[in-house]
């Protein structure tokens, strides 16, 4: 019992993190069709934004060592600046190209990055200690302990989900994103402005990753300028079972794959267990085979601002 | 002027573009092997290798029009094959423990064994491309890298067969710098004649309009399909050349980043001509050379600090891709010099 | 003149689409476009509205120039387009679909007074208020496509083939509001039609368009015996033997 529950927060949370990053993703992916592989990169960059900048084994912290609440402040704006950047300096060049194509875009944008970083900051895994006190355990009854950071992650997280379905259902720039990401050009012939709409997608998807950014970190508690490779091909993968374009979808693939993997570990067979990596991209092809309707693009919307 | 009026100077005008690059490769190479320079000579290889695989990727991509994030996959699966065949005979058993009996016991000549690598990949991208040539656009892109983690993720995981995570050692380093140039030449000359051949032609006219093109009878999943298959073939024998270059052969070298710098190399020169394609290796492998000398100190008073070649990669992939996706080539062949019958010339540069 | 297209010619990559083609559009007026399929019809719309680029020629709105502006811009202008297919956001109920037409627009009080009329107008729109707009029929989407693009409070509305897809009696009732519109509020429309027909019952002045170029213009008065618009939109020449009862 104490380890089934256990077992269920930990999938929770994992869910929730995925959850979160398929938002990010599917985001951008709704306005634009952009499947922005930089992203995982954009959280490793908000995490290295905590240290001072230098290629010294033993981390120094900068962002990290202020006010917790400065913290959380200036990494969030740290990476939607980062966001918007490459947005005003990169993707507004390649918005009519194909989803492909902009697909190379972020990876060689991703690639750049992570390849910046080990310019500055080294190759080496750097150690981070931030919010220490969210790393115990809290009891929740008798010997049922669970780490206080898992359910931050998934308090987080609903908390983040709830703002942005009243953003969606309550705003008018809420409401002309959904239509925008129906059909672009008949909401820009009604007057929506599709660069604003578009910048507004790219702030709101690295608000996500900065604040995945500190909760990985927290948890992880260490840097790699590759750190943000892993758990992108999760979200990717979670947007693309989700059915990429639908919100809704990348919640819900979100938490299927958390919870799958979470699971799948459990209770698959010891001899299947290392191929667990590879059923879940054969997953993600039998969906695509499946259903590709997420991914079809509708005619009226590829023309972009 | 001359004229293209014989039957000799047609046939050399038809494979021009052959012509020029086996030999603008065939200098590169005689340079190269001539100055005696070690590093040079290892970047040259590399670089071939890379012809191989990148002329390969045009194969498909560019009369697809499908961006294909999964050909690496193939590479590791032709590396591994030849690896089965050729590597290190007295350890084999200890790196590849679950090999069948007769793997165990015998070897392969070098050129046998690649062939039946790329022969293992081509079977691999004919199953596989059953299910996912059947898919268009993005869905199709996103497809091919599913299937790249697939293979990659079995491969790290198979260690009775692969070694996993950690590396095969010892395989005879055959791949010369006059090795990796006869097998370059093979591939543009394999991924020219099919771009010019019937299939060719109709699974480009499926890449402007994929409607029109059914509506005009062309099979477009098995014309996909066909391409995957051949390119796929070309990638193996990508593969078993590189391991035969390094002499050791790791999972994790086919990963992500082979895709990133084989399709940079690719969106460079030009995404749509097999020209473009060996241009790209040639002046990407050129500039990542010079740029690795520069971060080691090899010129004095410059000093690039680490990872500058591969942030500078980056950013000219970006630059294309927003300026001028067509690359360096245009899109374009190398074109008959010559004067002559103009609807003969423009059919050429078209033909990309 | 509220809207004047000059001389445009518009190119599909290489392919020009309309040639040397012009419009004109006085306040207050009811004007169509009609020809064949393939004629241009929706290309010139679609110039007007800034999602096409004409490569020669001048499109004036109310004195200014807005060819090369963008289509939020144009919107802005006072143009509204309800172009071919309807476009209802399906994924949107029918009353955030209303609201997306007042997204140009910050008189809060004005905009609820208008919403109401257009309620008021297409009663079954206040009916389905928070359905998913995907759930209505096609007459219903026209109404709220054509209420959508009212909420813009234009100056002018184009609109794409009404008509297309619906029963003949629902055609009626599109007409009849438009109609109805111009008489109560003013409104200027430049439709699109296939139908002669209907242009010559509902239009104040028609133009013909076929292959790209301008075939005839002139007021609908002039023209109902409809043996000119019969002409210059299949390009008979006078004294060519015709078919009886040619309908279109």
């Amino acid at each position: 019992m104490d380890f089934a529950i256990q077992t269920i927060i930990s999938a929770l949370s994992f869910g929730s993190f995925y959850a979160l990053g398929a938002l990010g993703i599917g985001l951008l992916f709704s306005v634009l069709r952009l499947i922005n592989f930089a992203h995982g990169d954009f959280i490793t960059l908000g995490g290295y934004a905590l240290i001072v900048p230098s290629s010294a084994v033993v981390a120094a912290a900068l962002i990290g060592g202020f006010h917790p609440v400065l913290v959380i402040v200036i990494i969030v704006a740290f990476v939607v600046i980062l966001a918007l950047l490459t947005y005003f300096l990169i993707f507004q060049y390649v918005q009519n190209s194909s989803p492909a194509t902009m697909m190379i875009v972020s990876f060689a944008l991703g690639y750049t990055l992570q390849n910046i970083v080990v310019m500055i900051y080294g190759g080496r895994p750097k150690a981070v200690n931030l919010f220490p006190e969210l790393t115990g355990q809290v009891q929740l009854s008798d010997g049922v302990g669970v780490q206080i950071l898992q359910l931050v992650i998934i308090a987080v997280t609903w908390i983040l989900l709830i703002a942005l379905v009243l953003f969606f259902r309550r705003t008018r720039a809420g409401v002309q994103m959904r239509a925008a990401a129906e059909d672009f050009r008949m909401a820009r012939m009604l007057g929506v402005r599709g660069k604003r709409l578009i910048a507004l997608a790219f702030i709101l998807s690295g608000a996500l990753a900065g604040i995945m950014s500190l909760l990985f970190v927290t948890q992880k508690g260490v840097l790699t300028f590759e750190m943000g490779v892993p758990i992108m091909l999760f979200f990717f993968i979670a947007t693309v079972i989700g059915g990429m374009g639908s919100l809704v979808g990348a919640v819900v693939g979100g938490y299927a794959v958390g919870i799958a993997s979470v699971v799948l570990s459990a209770v698959l067979p010891e001899d299947i267990r290392p191929f667990r990596d590879a059923c879940v991209f054969l997953i993600v092809i039998i969906v695509l085979l499946w259903r590709p309707q997420g991914l079809v693009l509708k005619k009226a919307s590829q023309e972009r601002v | 002027m001359i004229e293209a009026n014989t039957p000799l100077l047609r046939l050399l005008r038809t494979y021009w573009p052959l012509v020029m690059l086996s030999l603008g490769l065939l200098i590169i190479v005689a340079i190269v092997d001539s100055s005696g320079d070690v590093i040079l000579a290892q970047t040259l290889i590399e670089g071939l290798v890379r012809i191989v695989i990148v002329a390969a990727l045009y194969l498909f991509i560019g009369n697809s029009g499908i961006i294909s994030f999964g050909h690496i996959g193939f590479v590791m699966i032709g590396a591994y094959a030849t690896a089965w065949q050729t590597c290190c005979p007295y350890t084999r058993e200890m790196f590849m423990p679950g090999l069948p009996v007769y793997l165990l016991n015998n070897s392969h000549h070098f050129v046998l064994a690649i062939f039946l690598g790329g022969l293992l990949a081509a079977v691999v991208a004919l199953i596989s491309g059953y299910a996912i040539m059947r898919l268009s656009g993005i869905a199709a892109s996103i497809g091919t890298f599913a299937l790249m983690m697939v293979f990659y993720s079995i491969y790290l995981r198979w260690s009775t067969w692969t070694s996993g995570a950690s590396s095969v050692i010892g395989l005879p380093t055959t791949t010369t710098p006059w090795v990796g140039y006869a097998y370059a030449v093979v591939a543009i000359v394999g991924a020219f004649l099919y771009s010019r051949s019937k299939w060719g032609l109709a699974l480009r006219s499926s890449r402007d309009d994929e409607v029109a093109a059914k509506a005009a009878g062309v099979n477009v999943f098995g014309q996909r399909l066909l391409a995957f298959v051949v390119s796929a073939f070309f990638c193996g024998m990508a593969g078993g050349l590189f391991g035969h270059f390094l002499g050791m052969l790791t999972v994790d070298s086919f990963g992500l980043g082979m895709t990133f710098i084989t399709l940079s190399m690719l969106v460079l020169g030009g995404m749509q001509s097999l020209t473009g394609a060996v241009v790209g290796v040639v002046v990407l492998s050129f500039l990542i050379d010079i740029l690795r000398r520069l971060e080691n100190g090899m010129v004095s008073g410059l000093n690039l600090p680490t990872s500058s070649a591969e942030v500078f990669v980056g950013i000219v992939i970006i630059l294309i891709l927003m300026f001028r996706q067509s690359g360096i080539t245009g899109n374009q062949e190398v074109y008959w010099p010559f004067k002559g019958d103009v609807s003969a010339s423009s059919a050429m540069k078209r033909q990309s | 003149m509220l809207l004047s297209v000059e001389n445009i010619t518009v190119h599909y990559s290489r392919l020009p689409a309309l040639r040397n083609v012009s419009v004109e559009v006085d306040e207050g007026e009811i004007v169509c476009i009609v020809g064949p399929n393939g004629a241009g019809k929706s290309t010139t719309l679609l110039s007007i509205s800034g999602v096409l680029n004409p490569t020669s020629g001048e499109i004036i709105f109310d004195g200014q120039k807005i060819n090369g502006m963008n289509p939020e811009t144009v919107a802005r202008a006072g143009i509204s387009q309800v172009p071919e297919g309807r476009h209802v956001f399906t994924t949107l109920n029918v009353e955030e679909n209303l609201r997306i037409g007042t997204t140009i627009r910050n008189d809060r009080a004005e905009i609820e007074k208008d919403f109401k009329r257009v309620l008021e107008t297409f009663p079954v729109l206040a009916e389905r208020r928070k359905q998913s707009a995907g759930k209505l029929s096609g007459g219903e989407q026209q109404m709220l496509v054509i209420g959508r693009a009212l909420l813009t409070n234009p100056r002018i509305m184009t609109i794409d083939e009404p008509s297309l897809g619906l029963a003949p009696n629902l055609v009626d009732r599109v007409y009849e509001t438009l109609t109805e519109l111009r008489r109560d509020r003013g409104l200027t429309l430049l439709i699109v039609e296939q139908s002669s027909e209907r242009a010559l019952k509902s239009a104040d002045r028609l133009y013909v368009l076929r292959s790209g170029e301008m075939q005839l213009e002139g007021n609908t008065a002039d023209l109902q015996d409809g043996e000119k618009v019969r002409q210059a939109y299949f390009g008979f020449e006078e004294g060519t033997p015709q078919e009886g009862g040619v309908t279109f």
